[in-house]
């Protein structure tokens, strides 16, 4: 991998030496050499990842363990040379032709400086805010990604942001008051724009999931139904259009055309949260319907495009059976009859998805083929 | 290059805030006036940080009738600050003596010190009632496996705790005493 990418901005550089293209082509063609590449991750670069993924943890569990036989300000000493090593040795492993040991020094660099203000509020006993804390490492990690316009550093923001909202749900802050974190929103639509600077598609796709759980949340922590609805209506919307105008909304979103399948999982979620709040009242049939009627339409108007589209509808469709079953389920005689109901449906299923896979799969074939 | 040098201001930028951070707490423990606080435990240990006890002080409760600024007609109060004034007793333990919701009036004795605390928002205002305001001190982290026996032993003993408050009130956690005993004293750095 990197070795061809390298030979490539070799010639860049002889190119623009003898005035075959200009310094602002070999940029964009380096770039594109580079974002292209980061696609086809080698198992190299991903080994490259989990090793730097583990480093930084060893590095925030060494500073909890608040081990006393290293003085702290020696510590402290120890992750600020972690911090600008990872960064300038990142940037030299990156211009030296090796993109995958680069992004996995900056994730290294990145969690020291989360390991320092850890071991800083542990020196100087800070109280209360873990979330302070994490959204300083989350800022101080997205400055990161901006400067060094890396796509890894910008997923680990996201992901500190995740980590961040958890712990607000799940309620660190007992003492706290117990305000819903709104900011999250704010988090997830500046981190996007950070993506897309980054060039970070992977960002995006767990941004977007990430909000699509935030919305979860506020609605089991909220007005249940009303947000329910909003999430599978907002969701159906965003689906049509990903679907009717995939082009325009994949230049604007740039999720590498999955639009729909973001779409298809919010409309799968939101439709569930309705049906478990309305499971007891007569609301529940036609939120089925309308959750059934989703995943049919999901199947013929975007399957043929997404294998993974189909594969999350076929699940979203066995949910779907399974709650209603779940839901209707009364009388010995009545789960016996629903039993034989789900056989013919679920052959009946299988029927339709080996055609469908069939059908779809086939044209596919035979355009690449020819 | 651009890289390398881009690469070399991000760090410093990163290794300059993490500093300032330590300068400005070293400040409060270098310059701050010194204060003994009584100390209740509660309990121990952060995922990430390795052992601490949790501690709740005296001052950790502050009846709603110290407070000199409760705003005509409320009920209860919003999220915010609180600025509690302390006076050191007869036992050496210093306490709270009044205090505001708002900004406090100038203090008439050179031997008053003005901590700022935060308070949720929802506490009621009114009769016997207290606030719970945080202080940013209830927490002394320990070395990883020391928690659980201090924890214990604060529960038969009295243990206080040093802090030193600056100017504006930011209170930080000096030292951890038993009884009169010193157990962790905290350099500046």
């Amino acid at each position: 991998m990197a070795s061809y990418s390298s030979k490539v901005k070799r010639d860049i550089a002889r190119w623009v030496e003898s005035g075959l293209i200009e310094p602002r082509t070999a940029d964009a063609l380096a770039r594109d050499i580079e974002a292209n590449e980061r696609r086809s991750l080698s198992f190299g670069s991903i080994l490259a990842m989990m090793a730097a993924l583990l480093l930084g943890a060893a590095i925030l569990i060494f500073v909890a363990a608040n081990w006393e036989a290293i003085p702290r300000l020696v510590r402290v000493a120890a992750l600020f040379a972690v911090i600008i090593g990872g960064y300038v040795g990142g940037a030299f492993a990156k211009m030296r032709g090796h993109p995958a040991v680069g992004e996995a020094l900056w994730i290294v660099a990145a969690a020291a400086f989360g390991g320092s203000i850890a071991l800083i509020g542990q020196m100087y006993h800070f109280s209360g805010d873990e979330s302070v804390a994490m959204l300083t490492w989350c800022t101080g990690t997205a400055l990161a990604a901006l400067v060094l316009r890396s796509g890894p550093l910008t997923v680990v923001a996201v992901g500190i942001a995740d980590a961040w909202l958890m712990t607000k749900l799940l309620g660190f802050g007992l003492f706290r008051s117990m305000d819903f974190p709104h900011l999250f929103l704010v988090l997830a639509a500046a981190l996007f724009a950070v993506s897309y600077w980054t060039r970070s598609q992977a960002a995006r796709h767990v941004i977007v999931q990430s909000v699509i759980f935030y919305v979860v949340t506020l609605a089991l922590d909220h007005n249940l139904l009303g947000m329910a609805i909003l999430l599978a209506l907002v969701s159906a919307a965003v689906f049509a259009v990903g679907v009717f105008v995939p082009v325009a909304a994949d230049n604007i979103i740039k999720l590498g055309g999955q639009l729909p399948l973001h779409g298809l999982i919010g409309f799968l979620t939101g439709t569930a949260l309705v049906q478990f709040e309305l499971a007891d009242s007569n609301g529940f049939a036609p939120a089925a319907v309308a959750a059934l009627a989703g995943i049919t339409g999901a199947i013929i108007l975007a399957g043929r495009q997404s294998r993974g589209l189909r594969w999350v509808a076929y699940l979203g469709f066995a949910f779907e059976l399974c709650l209603i079953y779940a839901v209707t389920m009364e009388t010995m005689l009545g789960t016996a009859g629903f039993f034989l109901l789900a056989a013919v449906v679920l052959g009946a299923l299988a029927f339709a998805i080996i055609r469908i896979e069939r059908r779809m799969n086939h044209p596919v074939a035979r355009e690449t083929v020819s | 290059m651009n890289l390398i040098l881009a690469a070399l201001a991000l760090a410093l930028v990163q290794v300059g805030f993490l500093g300032w951070m330590i300068a400005g707490r070293a400040a409060i423990l270098r310059d701050g006036k010194e204060i003994l606080l009584k100390v209740e435990p509660v309990d121990p240990r952060d995922l990430l940080r390795g052992d601490y006890v949790f501690l709740s002080y005296e001052i950790s409760r502050i009846p709603v009738k110290l407070i000199g600024d409760i705003p005509a007609g409320k009920q209860t109060n919003d999220e915010g600050q609180i600025t509690v004034r302390l006076q050191k007793g007869a036992d050496g333990y210093w306490r709270a003596v009044s205090a505001w919701l708002a900004q406090p009036p100038p203090s008439t004795s050179a031997d008053d010190v003005d901590v700022v605390g935060h308070i949720a928002a929802g506490w009621t205002l009114s009769g016997d009632t207290t606030l719970a305001p945080d202080y940013g001190i209830e927490r002394f982290y320990l070395p990883e496996g020391e928690g659980l026996a201090i924890e214990r032993d604060m529960r038969v003993r009295p243990f206080s705790i040093r802090a030193a408050v600056s100017i504006d009130g930011v209170a930080q956690v000096k030292a951890l005493m038993d009884g009169d005993t010193m157990l962790f004293e905290e350099p500046l750095y």
